[in-house]
């Protein structure tokens, strides 16, 4: 009741009158009521009235909060974290090693960070994920709806069909091992047209569309309320070119940053970014770093670079809160993302099956 | 998209003038701006604000689609999914061919073939679909002049010597391959960006351009400081324009 009148969301025309008239507390404006305002201030009495109710709603919301109230407030003890992240999905990525350095797999409510160079995998494992979040609950999934924005126009809807094609071949053998009642019922929606109709594709052509998709986001987050995951395929490629003012486009992410995380934790749903890899240029010798600068570091909750090593494709998980750094290999099967095969089991012959629409890794041209 | 007025995404006439005098003219302008400055521009509320950056990202936002409704339509039409190459091992690697609406790129050192296989795909193109074509034009970018129209009609005779039986049909193919000689990065840049046109009037359905490195390294010397960043730029800015053009038309490029 004592908010000064300067932190008001109100038109900057009216709190500039507001202040010159002298007013200083919401609670002088709210004991004056509308009619002695708008004479006071010379604005018309309906002028005066909106706004006293902006103030009775700002109020309000205020005293909610210091009370410990209402949905609006963000805190809560550890404890009850601890039971949440205790009872909280995972999204499974078909490959039990990622998954272990990941701790169960990609995480709802963090954003993780996928970093790669070209050719790597990273697009692939996005459509991994979004096949994946709609395994229902009884194999293990967390039986969600997929948000895919592109940026790149690399989603290939036939490698969406075989990848899908292999989960729904996987389940059903589970189904058939186990033969439970609720398996075979969950089996029944969990078809190939299902799945494909339940990702939902946005194409955005440059940094513009993808600032409007994700102010968009949360209206359709609402509508949408099954959605448990949403990528954002090259949240790089736009802003990397025809940029001339830097500092715009810290801006611009930092900005996107919060409201992925808004996103995130307000609708329970794991937000994947797949970011572009460019070269440092070091005093002896150039690394190779993930794009977008030092300060969109810190966008992510948990980073994972995916790197070759001669011909073997390896993931490093690069930063985390709660798994220690290390490194796994992974392949890229005709069925999707999976474990390489150990040597000695003899179903091993797909692992060494390269994706067929991979193009060869040659002169990767520096981008 | 981006360059889209503001008064054409439904904002009320006095706000776009109030907007145009801080030169916010466009989505574009609009959407980079915070929260505190558009409010201190658009002169409204906290909450006024939030719908007017609605409705402009609403103007501006792509459609949504889904991946099923994505499958419907390429099933619907599979013919023109992919440009078969007529190398089987390589269309079987490829999953059909040349894929359309994206970008494929081919690398080799000087001498492999490379022109030899640009060559052949526009005839290809050209040929009707029943024989596995495209039936249509095609737009060949050549920055290094290696393009001879002798090879073409040579590869199209002895390819096909059924159906390029007369020389009246081989003047008519070559009449549907618009070459285009381009040797500077500025040139090959603008070229790009008027093609959507020439798209529509000509009815291409392949874009070839042979090839982007040479060009690019002729102008652009690495060592040299800036020239990095440059080169980069000029690459991302033609590649998001071929994707465009690609996706939207769906052809091959």
């Amino acid at each position: 009741m004592q908010r000064e009148v300067g932190t008001l969301p109100l038109a900057p025309a009216l709190r500039a009158r507001l202040a010159a008239a002298g007013f200083q507390t919401a609670q002088e404006l709210l004991d004056t009521g509308p009619c002695g305002l708008s004479k006071e201030i010379g604005i018309s009495r309906e002028e005066a009235l909106e706004a006293l109710q902006v103030v009775r709603q700002e109020c309000h919301g205020d005293a909610a909060r210091t009370a410990g109230g209402s949905g609006a407030t963000r805190k809560c003890t550890a404890l009850e974290l601890l039971e949440e992240e205790q009872t909280q999905g995972f999204i499974i990525t078909f490959c039990s090693a990622l998954d272990n350095i990941l701790g169960g797999g990609v995480q709802l409510t963090k954003i993780t960070e996928i970093c790669g160079a070209p050719g790597v995998g990273k697009t692939q494992l996005c459509m991994q994920l979004a096949v994946d979040v709609q395994i229902p609950e009884c194999f293990g999934g967390v039986a969600g709806e997929a948000v895919f924005i592109d940026t790149e126009g690399s989603f290939m809807v036939d490698r969406v069909v075989d990848i899908a094609a292999a989960c729904v071949q996987h389940c059903h053998l589970i189904a058939e091992a186990q033969q439970e009642e609720d398996h075979r019922k969950a089996l029944e929606t969990f078809s190939l047209e299902n799945i494909l109709s339940h990702i939902y594709y946005f194409r955005c052509r440059d940094y513009t569309e993808l600032l409007a998709q994700v102010y968009l986001l949360p209206e359709f987050l609402s509508e949408h309320s099954k959605v448990r995951l949403v990528v954002i395929d090259g949240i790089a490629f736009p802003f990397r070119h025809d940029f001339e003012d830097l500092s715009l486009r810290t801006r611009l992410l930092n900005g996107l940053a919060q409201q992925l995380i808004i996103i995130a934790n307000d609708h329970k749903s794991a937000v994947v970014l797949t970011n572009q890899m460019t070269t440092r240029i070091g005093q002896s010798q150039s690394t190779l770093v993930p794009a977008l600068g030092e300060s969109w570091g810190h966008a992510a909750t948990v980073r994972l670079i995916f790197h070759w090593d001669n011909s073997q494709r390896l993931a490093t998980l690069y930063k985390s809160p709660s798994q220690k750094e290390s490194t796994i290999a992974y392949h890229i099967t005709s069925h999707g993302f999976r474990d390489v095969q150990p040597p000695a089991v003899t179903h091993g012959a797909e692992g060494t099956e390269l994706n067929p629409r991979k193009r060869p890794r040659t002169e990767e041209e520096k981008q | 998209m981006a360059a889209k007025k503001l008064r054409r995404a439904q904002l009320s006439q006095e706000m776009c003038e109030r907007l145009s005098r801080y030169q916010i003219t466009t989505c574009q302008d609009f959407l980079c701006l915070s929260l505190l400055e558009l409010m201190k521009v658009t002169g409204q509320s906290y909450y006024e604000v939030q719908k007017l950056l609605c409705k402009v990202s609403r103007a501006c936002a792509p459609k949504m689609q889904t991946a099923y409704e994505m499958k419907l339509r390429k099933s619907d039409n599979p013919s023109s999914a992919f440009l078969s190459t007529t190398l089987h091992s390589l269309d079987r690697v490829l999953h059909g061919g040349v894929p359309s609406g994206s970008l494929t790129e081919i690398t080799s050192p000087p001498g492999c073939g490379k022109t030899q296989f640009c060559i052949m795909m526009s005839v290809l193109a050209t040929l009707p679909v029943s024989m596995g074509g495209l039936d249509g034009a095609v737009i060949y970018i050549d920055t290094e002049s290696a393009f001879s129209a002798e090879r073409l009609i040579e590869i199209a005779a002895h390819r096909f010597p059924t159906y390029f039986d007369s020389d009246e049909k081989l003047l008519c193919m070559t009449r549907s391959v618009h070459l285009y000689r381009e040797l500077t990065c500025c040139s090959v840049l603008k070229r790009i960006m008027s093609l959507e046109e020439e798209i529509i009037s000509k009815k291409v359905k392949l874009i070839v351009i042979d090839s982007v490195a040479s060009v690019v390294r002729k102008e652009f010397d690495t060592k040299l400081h800036g020239n990095l960043a440059e080169r980069s730029n000029f690459l991302t800015r033609g590649a998001s324009v071929l994707k465009y053009l690609a996706e939207e038309f769906s052809i091959p490029v």
